[in-house]
């Protein structure tokens, strides 16, 4: 019952509201071109605002662009400014520390004093005689170089040797002999010219200038090279002129020394003394000891084909008096030769050549030698202690040489040996020489030697 | 007259060696740097040779203080290691070797450096 009457209720006020409804729906031409007019204008600022946004969008766009350059501007300015601090302190931290060396810089000091030199020890057993260690040398080089130009050098052979009486025979105790082997003042004058003066290491041949123990292959020297002396007291003009730019040279010396002497002050043949005439007399007087002087030179090509790869040839001579009187000459003439056929192979020697005037006529004397070397490493046999060996051979002789019985001595002789090399500068040389000579003071012997150069 | 005629034949031998000039083969070797050179137990440097693409190249090419060092210092004894001596003292030595082989100074120049830029000190 309760229901019914609040549906009927219900449907009372539901026609109540029904009534009125078409009243309402009637909307005036007026009012809605007003509405119209309003809608239009709303559309307007619509589009407005929607162009205003894009703007704005494209200049946050543009903002954020810069923003982002400005920010790699700044990254880039730190990272300037980091470098700059790391440099500023590594340039402290320098100035602080002692300065790295550089070689070059170094190397401008203007003076430099050193020792250069070798030293050899043997062992000999000639045959016939008792073997016994013969040699104790020491041969120091000194070198004091004055600016960039001048040098001074020096060379001596210091050698331990038995005590002897005048008449040569044993003495009791033992004598060092100390010999000055050359002293000589060097002005490099130019890019092709060197001046030289003093106690000069001649160049005839080249033998004189590359005999030292660790320098030369054998313990002792070709028979020839006695022919002609090693050293003179004078003046030397010298040079390398380049031919090309591939280093072949030509190579100059000439000088003028007082040259050989008598040692019995006549003209008899075996008074020839190629090593006295130094200038300073046994009285203290300075003179040569004949009228005139000695000149000679040295003429040298020296071909590189490419690295251990060369050939040099060289002619050299001099020519002087001899005698107190000045009567005879002295003449010696050299022809040298070296060849380098890769880092293992060597050859070389010389021809010499000498004949002087004399009381008893001319006396004419000759000699040659020539060597060969090879180092085992060539062979590449990867074993160390056969690759620091060098096989060598020589063959030299010496024609009308001074002998025990005088002149007219003949000798040729055969040595084979071998070189074993603990450092580039430490060696150790063996070698067995086989003689043939008509004095019989020459005989075959057996040499070992230990060099050292420094 | 045996020995003017030696010293003609020596003088005649030279003179014609100094005329061939460029006829000579020149040096083939590149210029080495420590790494392609090889120190043998019997102190030899070996340096690789590279052959030239031309000729003419070569005979224009200057050599290098490395290579000049192996051309002279082989010559008359066993090579001594650059790093033996300090480049102070290879300034001395250099001034001797320079008298001593006939080295010009140019070519001594360049040894030099080389022997102090890999000395030891």
């Amino acid at each position: 019952m309760k229901a019914y009457h609040l549906m009927s209720g219900l449907m009372v006020a539901g026609c109540a509201l029904a009534l009125p409804l078409p009243a309402l729906a009637q909307v005036s031409l007026q009012d809605f071109n007003a509405l119209k007019d309003v809608v239009q204008q709303l559309s307007e600022q619509v589009q407005n605002l929607q162009q205003t946004n894009v703007i704005r969008e494209q200049t946050h766009e543009q903002d954020m662009q810069q923003i982002r350059q400005l920010q790699e501007k700044l990254a880039e300015t730190q990272q300037i400014a980091t470098n700059a601090e790391q440099k500023s302190i590594a340039a402290a931290q320098a100035q602080a520390q002692p300065p790295t060396r550089e070689p070059i810089d170094e190397a401008t000091v203007n003076h430099n004093f050193m020792m250069l030199g070798d030293a050899e020890f043997q062992y000999v057993k000639a045959s016939g005689q008792h073997g016994g260690f013969a040699l104790a040398d020491f041969a120091p080089i000194f070198l004091y170089r004055g600016g960039d130009n001048i040098l001074f050098e020096a060379g001596f052979d210091t050698i331990l040797q038995n005590g002897q009486n005048s008449d040569g025979t044993h003495d009791s105790g033992s004598t060092t002999s100390f010999d000055l082997s050359f002293a000589q003042l060097d002005y490099v004058m130019n890019e092709y010219m060197t001046f030289c003066a003093g106690d000069l290491l001649l160049p005839l041949g080249t033998y004189s200038e590359r005999s030292a123990g660790w320098l030369n292959k054998f313990p002792d020297d070709p028979l020839a090279v006695s022919l002609i002396p090693g050293s003179g007291v004078g003046v030397m003009l010298q040079g390398g002129i380049p031919l090309g730019d591939a280093g072949k040279l030509l190579n100059y010396q000439i000088y003028g020394v007082n040259g050989p002497s008598s040692s019995a002050t006549n003209a008899d043949p075996t008074s020839l003394d190629l090593g006295g005439n130094v200038g300073l007399k046994s009285d203290n007087t300075v003179a040569n000891l004949h009228g005139g002087l000695t000149g000679g030179g040295r003429l040298g090509l020296f071909m590189p084909f490419k690295p251990h790869y060369d050939l040099e040839l060289g002619l050299s001579g001099q020519s002087g008096e001899w005698d107190d009187a000045g009567t005879y000459l002295y003449t010696a003439g050299v022809l040298d030769w070296a060849l380098h056929l890769g880092p293992n192979f060597q050859a070389n020697g010389e021809y010499i050549l000498t004949r002087y005037g004399s009381d008893q006529g001319f006396i004419d004397q000759q000699g040659w030698w020539g060597q060969v070397g090879y180092k085992l490493a060539g062979l590449n046999l990867e074993l160390p202690a056969i690759n620091n060996v060098e096989l060598v051979g020589r063959y030299d002789n010496l024609h009308n040489a001074p002998g025990s019985n005088g002149l007219g001595a003949n000798t040729g002789r055969y040595t084979a040996g071998l070189i074993y090399y603990f450092t580039n500068t430490l060696l150790f040389e063996g070698d067995y020489e086989f003689l043939h000579s008509n004095d019989p003071s020459q005989v075959d012997q057996l040499i070992l030697q230990l060099s050292y150069g420094f | 007259m045996k020995m003017r005629k030696l010293i003609l034949w020596g003088a005649a031998a030279l003179v014609g060696a100094c005329l061939s000039g460029s006829g000579l083969t020149p040096v083939q070797a590149q210029p080495s740097s420590k790494a392609d050179s090889t120190l043998s137990p019997t102190n030899s440097v070996e340096l690789t040779a590279q052959a030239p693409d031309t000729k003419p190249a070569v005979l224009q090419k200057q050599l290098t203080g490395a290579e000049l060092y192996s051309i002279h210092c082989n010559r008359c004894h066993p090579e001594r290691y650059p790093t033996e001596r300090t480049a102070a003292q290879w300034k001395t030595i250099m001034l001797h070797m320079e008298v001593r082989a006939n080295i010009p100074v140019d070519q001594s120049k360049l040894i030099l450096q080389y022997l102090q830029e890999n000395s030891g000190r």
